[in-house]
């Protein structure tokens, strides 16, 4: 059974790749040209957005109770119904949900720099924000993984957000309110869009290490 | 147990420590969803039992079962006002099993709560909590304290203040590392270990996480540079899950073959975590026989830290640059980003600093009108929560510096201590406390001695105060005193003389402020860089620089070949590759070009800020606006385009340009009134959503940018729109095309309704549709006219749907 306190993280350390956001970017290695003065821009640009972003997040981890081909339950009698999610889970006892959301500033600066005819720097922001996003939550696996480790257990390789696959985002509802997301400063609209925007809930399964691993 | 006596104790004898309690707890009959201090409590003769028998297996020492004694644990089964009379009696239960030739250890261990910038609970609030259970453990007897199982670096330091703040005794910390050799929260086992050594810890080392194999490494690792007895509690190999227990894959026997080992490598505190029984207690007794503890020596190292790294500073390694620039003196920007509590700009010069080459930062905060201590807490709360680097505290406020080293999460640098006697005898104290390395500044009283000779018997007797603090030469960096040659020019050749008695008699570190020695001449970076290569080749160890200057850092890289502290130069090596490609594609000779082929390369390179200028001087030189348009715009943001397709260019270039040849437009509009509107382009009218219910228009704004920029007369409605008011403003400007777009899953099931509206309407218009989950698939199901995936395909579908025959 796992002990299911929801623990939150005021500012997560994670960085993103500066690759990663290059590749967001469209920028190619082997064949974008940039000039310095470019290059400088990019940077500034980049610190600036790094420098906006306050990643928080949250997890629980939550048992599972029961679960088919099609879909799985949980301890608190929630069921989703998705068949990707339940074949990520099928060796899982328990799964973990987790947020992470980079805050409101980068936002508003973002819609700022556009409205300003600067939207090639709203671009650049709007690319940190969601790889910014992404790295906290592949902070968060990461955590979670060296935690679990202690006990015998891991999580799935893979993690799972709404909106994805056959998993409906209005299951974004259910994952809001158990990790009780308001407490980071998130809203939901009522066509389950995350405010801020630059916010993910993810979903990955608990398995335990075998012998052979 | 005192601190003399412990290490006596431990300079004979390698203390054996004891197993795990929490499984050998269960094994007589804990259940796991309960408190285990209370149930202990609850089922005396069980601890009593489990510790009676690691002592008959050959422990010296046990923890008491402490382990979720602390307040915030305790309060999850509503026990948070019971804490010191809980750990007082688990503590005396303790004693009661081990008698009094044994000892009995104080255990402190996380809280489960991380702290501030990571978590929510202040560094204050922690040190009260592990306060309170220090408190009942007191109480109880014990002999010494272990902190144990810590995955932060920041609790850690929150636990040892604790103690120490509390009492004399003895206190250990015992640090959790993972496979990839860092602790939950990054920190690495050096920079642990030279953190906690510094802030006062007695002993160091590691528990859990990982078998005896892994645990050797990180034990060897600290080994080098440990200069207090080192301690290690393995877990019994890898934890397993089967049926639903925890398992561990190594038995007692293979255990204990590592044990000499760990002895070898300065393990004067030795035991079991998860997995480990009076068995491998035995086990460790039998291998140790015969075996003498190797009580690490002092070691000669000058190094500061932070959460997650060491940089090791000396005669031996590479020059270190101090980045200066986190400092408001003659700053506005940042004077007003402190004063606002703005932290962009801080965040953009420390990332800057670090980037460049800077390997430790200075921060001082002090200006006018500013609550300092308030300031310095928010910034190191903003750089230690997202930069490696460590930082150089300064201040020269006493306050404001115990403030800041007391939340530091590592080993800083203080900048300064001189031998003003209220200055010296406040921050000695309390830089000693936290263990920080200090500048010495070598002035007094009477202010900055002239010579170099007065200036070293200030360093004399500052370095004799400190001693009496246990500061020793490798704790301490020398400020050369930097005074400008434009006042005096002897004045270098005096900064001169105490890098070089400093390097070379006293041998300690030294550091320069190197800019003040060109003030008021001009070219000074030619000084700059001259004095730092004088001043390298006398010795010097540090430099309080601006790390943007190319000219600094070339020397200070190439000096550091001439040093041999460039092993194989391969610092040197790496450095010039990479400048030397990022210097690349500037163009000199651009001015020498025709102004109207100035404007087509601004279009390309989109200069959005030197646009306007360069169409003045068009202007000015009788160009007609109507062909700077068609001749030379057009034409540069058609490159730009191809440019673009070819993946010579990515989104931000393509953008830029699009902005810059908006600015242009919108300057040269007033002109173009006369031209004649023949271009069906002209004419093309668009109106743009983002659907109801999405908020997500980023993508959109950038399509009607760039729609604009080919022409196109574009109103864009914004985001969360619904479709009634896309119809109604679509019939009220006779639009050709709908262009709309939506996120998600959710919400893009409105271009559907912006569809079906306007067919009950019978308005006569394309439908384009784009955004992240919309694809070729959806658009056609849903009967739009065309689907674009990023904006440059937008304005090729736009054109597109235009030249076709309205349906």
């Amino acid at each position: 059974m796992m002990n299911n306190k929801i623990q939150y993280f005021e500012n997560i350390p994670a960085e993103p790749e500066n690759s990663m956001i290059l590749a967001r970017l469209g920028y190619r290695k082997n064949s974008t040209e940039i000039d310095k003065e470019h290059a400088n821009m990019l940077k500034n640009a980049i610190h600036l957005g790094l420098g906006l972003c306050r990643l928080q997040g949250a997890y629980g981890y939550f048992d599972i109770t029961e679960k088919t081909s099609e879909y799985v339950k949980l301890e608190n009698g929630q069921a989703f119904h998705s068949e990707k999610l339940a074949k990520l889970l099928e060796s899982s006892q328990a799964v973990v949900f987790m947020a992470c959301t980079s805050g409101t500033a980068i936002t508003e600066r973002i819609a700022k720099e556009v409205q300003n005819n600067n939207a090639s720097v709203g671009l650049i922001l709007d690319a940190v924000a969601s790889e910014k996003t992404d790295a906290g939550l592949d902070w968060l696996m990461d955590f979670i993984n060296k935690s679990l480790k202690r006990e015998g257990k891991k999580l799935t390789k893979h993690r799972f957000s709404p909106g994805y696959g056959d998993l409906p985002l209005s299951d974004q509802k259910i994952i809001y309110e158990m990790l009780k997301l308001q407490n980071i400063g998130l809203q939901l609209t009522e066509k389950y869009i995350l405010i801020p925007e630059k916010s993910v809930l993810a979903v990955a399964g608990i398995e335990r290490i075998g012998f052979d691993e | 147990m005192n601190r003399e006596t412990f290490l006596n104790y431990l300079q004979n004898n390698v203390m054996i420590l004891d197993g795990a309690t929490g499984t050998q707890l269960q094994k007589q009959g804990m259940p796991n969803d309960v408190c285990p201090q209370q149930w202990v409590l609850e089922h005396p003769e069980t601890i009593i039992e489990i510790q009676k028998s690691y002592i008959q297996a050959g422990s010296n020492a046990v923890y008491t079962c402490t382990f979720g004694g602390n307040r915030l644990k305790l309060e999850e089964y509503g026990l948070g006002n019971q804490v010191v009379e809980i750990n007082r009696r688990l503590a005396q239960l303790s004693r009661q099993a081990v008698g009094a030739n044994h000892f009995v250890v104080g255990d402190l261990a996380p809280t489960g709560q991380f702290v501030k910038p990571l978590g929510p609970i202040s560094f204050e609030q922690l040190v009260d909590i592990y306060k309170e259970q220090v408190q009942g453990l007191l109480l109880g007897g014990v002999d010494f304290f272990v902190i144990e199982t810590m995955m932060d670096i920041q609790e850690a330091r929150a636990a040892l203040l604790a103690v120490k703040e509390s009492c004399d005794l003895p206190v250990c910390v015992s640090m959790t590392f993972n496979e990839d050799g860092r602790t939950l929260t990054g920190t690495d086992p050096v920079t642990a270990l030279i953190t906690l050594q510094c802030l006062g810890a007695d002993a160091i080392g590691c528990n859990c996480s990982t078998g005896p194999n892994d645990m050797l490494d990180i034990i060897a690792d600290m080994s080098q540079y440990a200069s207090v007895p080192l301690l290690a509690k393995p877990n019994a190999g890898l934890p397993k899950l089967v049926d639903d227990h925890t398992a561990f894959d190594m038995d007692a026997d293979t255990f204990a073959d590592f044990i000499p080992d760990f002895i070898k490598h300065g393990v004067c505190l030795i035991g079991g975590c998860c997995g480990t029984t009076p068995e491998y207690i035995a086990q460790i007794k039998q291998k140790i026989k015969g075996l003498k503890p190797v009580v690490p020596a002092k070691k000669h190292i000058s190094a500061v830290t932070s959460a997650g790294k060491t940089v090791f500073i000396g005669l031996d390694q590479p020059l270190t640059i101090v980045g200066e620039r986190i400092n408001p003196t003659g700053k506005k920007k940042l004077q007003d980003s402190l004063r606002n509590n703005n932290m962009e700009e801080i965040f953009h010069l420390a990332l800057d600093q670090a980037e460049k080459g800077a390997a430790i930062l200075d921060v001082n905060v002090g200006m006018p009108d500013i609550n300092e201590k308030e300031a310095m807490l928010n910034v190191l709360e903003t750089i230690t929560g997202s930069v490696h680097t460590p930082l150089c505290l300064d201040s020269s406020s006493p306050e404001v510096l115990e403030a800041a080293l007391r939340i530091y999460p590592g080993r800083a640098l203080i900048n300064s201590i001189s031998a003003e006697t209220e200055k010296l005898q406040k921050l000695l104290p309390i830089a000693a406390k936290y263990g920080a390395m200090f500048i010495l500044l070598p002035i007094d009283d009477k202010g900055v001695p002239e010579t170099a000779e007065e200036r070293i018997k200030i360093i004399n007797d500052i370095y004799a105060q400190a001693q009496k603090y246990g500061y020793t030469k490798d704790d301490i960096v020398v400020d050369g005193l930097v005074m400008t040659v434009s006042s005096n020019q002897k004045a270098a050749q005096e900064t001169l003389k105490v890098i070089d008695w400093c390097s070379n008699e006293l041998q300690c570190n030294t550091i320069i402020g190197l800019s003040n020695i060109s003030f008021g001449l001009p070219a000074r970076e030619w000084l700059n860089a001259a004095f730092l290569a004088m001043a390298i080749g006398k010795g010097l160890s540090m430099a309080i620089a601006n790390p943007s200057g190319d000219l600094l850092m070339n020397i200070k890289t190439a000096c550091d070949v001439l040093t041999s502290k460039d092993a194989y130069s391969k610092h040197y090596i790496h450095y010039f590759s990479q400048h030397l490609t990022s210097n690349d594609g500037t163009n000199n000779n651009a001015a020498s070009k025709p102004v109207t082929e100035q404007i087509y390369d601004a279009v390309v390179k989109g200069n959005k800020d030197g646009i306007i200028t360069l169409i003045e001087i068009a202007i000015k030189e009788g160009h007609d606006p109507s062909q700077l348009v068609d001749l030379f715009l057009i034409p540069a943001i058609t490159q730009v385009g191809d440019l673009y397709e070819q993946r010579k260019y990515y989104l931000p270039q393509l953008i830029l340009s699009a902005e810059t040849m908006k600015t242009a437009f919108e300057y040269l509009e007033p002109y173009l009134e006369k031209r004649s509107s023949n271009s069906e382009e002209m004419k093309i009218k668009i109106v743009l959503a983002t659907v109801k219910g999405d908020i997500h228009d980023i993508g959109k704004n950038i399509v009607g940018l760039m729609l604009k920029n080919h022409g196109f007369e574009v109103y864009d409605l914004g985001k969360d729109v619904s479709a009634d008011i896309i119809i109604k403003k679509a019939k009220e400007v006779n639009a050709q095309i709908i262009g709309l777009s939506a996120l998600m899953t959710t919400t893009m099931t409105g271009m559907k309704n912006v569809i079906q509206l306007a067919k009950q309407e019978k308005l006569e218009c394309k439908f384009m549709v784009g955004g992240a989950v919309v694809t070729k698939k959806y658009a056609d199901e849903i009967g739009a006219d065309g689907y674009a995936k990023d904006a440059y395909q937008a304005v090729k579908l736009a054109k597109k749907l235009v030249t076709k025959k309205p349906r």
